[in-house]
């Protein structure tokens, strides 16, 4: 021992401690319940094990385990297959942007094709590809094709008003060889 | 005396064998365990999670030469987590008829056989006001008789503070031994 005494009682206190060991009266005791307890764990991991075999020991079975990669396979050439058509598509659809004036377009969606619409059956052709007009000229234009429609309509009714105007109008137009029109 | 053959024999895991280790092993785990607790119960319990946790890792240890350290070790441990774990519980003092029955059984000479009641009563008495540490280290110092090395690699402290530990229980006990028998 390292220590020098600290005194006479203290030595004697320490001495009959030292010699007085704990006794551990059951030992077998603490062995059974120790190898209980170890042996219940065991069990416990046993079972889960049986558990995690029985939901995915499948797996390891070769011929399921070689589908399942080769259909992972597959799965992941077709999205990466769709991926590269999507983008595709996206391109192209890019390309085909109606640009104005290169602002903004804030008129609603509706509306724009309502107007394509009309220039549509005005008899023109778009452009192959792109189409460049402004938001002001579009309104410009279809203000000319209602006044155009306004202005047909009482030259119509005009026409139908006097029969004289009316024959004189066949008679030219028939002359000219004109487009026909169906009065 | 635990055999290193019979070390090696349960690191390769062989369960016959470590019942027999167990039987080696426990009772001088339960002596440290019984005078840090003072408790003949938490002290079974002790030596008994001490146990499992050598047969879960026993595979781990470098060497059965490091086995009795790393014993201690797993003890005085346990140990501290249950002093912790009783920190906020009242400790058993003494009242002075107490201390004239323990007076008189120590005047009995180095003979007296004390039964673990009364050594409980008397480790409690004497380090009632001592860290978990302290007690540590005092109980594997005087009471255990290792040398300071040991105790620095069993308790995870250095070899200096385990002389300070030591020196601060020795005074603290030495003052209640003069006092009171």
């Amino acid at each position: 021992m390292t220590m020098k005494p600290e005194s006479e009682k203290y030595n004697k206190v320490l001495n009959i401690l030292r010699n007085s060991k704990p006794l551990l009266n059951s030992t077998e005791d603490i062995e059974r319940e120790v190898i209980n307890k170890i042996a219940r764990a065991h069990q416990n991991r046993l079972y889960l094990s049986k558990v995690i075999d029985f939901l995915f020991g499948w797996v390891y079975i070769g011929w399921v385990r070689r589908s399942l990669i080769t259909a992972s396979i597959i799965l992941v050439l077709v999205f990466v297959y769709q991926q590269s058509i999507i983008l595709k598509r996206i391109d192209f659809l890019s390309r085909q942007t109606v640009i104005i004036d290169r602002e903004n377009v804030s008129t609603p969606a509706d509306e724009i094709e309502k107007m394509l619409l009309i220039y549509k059956n005005s008899g023109r052709r778009f452009p192959s590809k792109t189409i460049t007009i402004s938001e002001k000229q579009m309104k410009e234009l279809l203000e000319s094709v209602n006044e155009l429609q306004i202005k047909y309509k009482d030259l119509e009714n005009l026409i139908e008003g006097d029969p004289e105007l009316k024959k004189l109008i066949e008679k030219k137009l028939i002359e000219s060889n004109r487009t026909r029109i169906n009065l | 005396m635990i055999e290193i053959k019979l070390i090696e024999e349960c690191r390769g895991g062989n369960f016959n064998n470590f019942r027999k280790l167990v039987e080696v092993t426990s009772p001088f785990a339960y002596s440290v365990a019984f005078r840090m607790l003072v408790d003949e119960d938490q002290a079974k319990d002790v030596v008994q999670e001490t146990m499992i946790t050598i047969w879960q890792k026993l595979k781990k240890i470098k060497s059965a030469e490091v086995y009795k350290t790393w014993i201690y070790r797993i003890v005085v441990n346990k140990c501290y987590d249950q002093l912790r774990k009783r920190k906020r519980n009242p400790e058993f003092v003494a009242d002075e008829l107490t201390w004239e029955l323990i007076s008189n059984r120590l005047s009995e000479g180095p003979s007296a056989d004390l039964e673990n009641k009364e050594t409980a009563q008397i480790i409690s008495l004497l380090t009632n006001k001592l860290s978990p540490k302290q007690k540590a280290v005092f109980i594997l110092s005087d009471l255990e008789e290792m040398s300071n090395d040991e105790i620095s690699e069993i308790t995870g402290i250095s070899k200096s503070a385990v002389k300070a530990n030591l020196h601060y229980a020795r005074k603290n006990i030495s003052e209640k031994v003069e006092k009171y028998l």
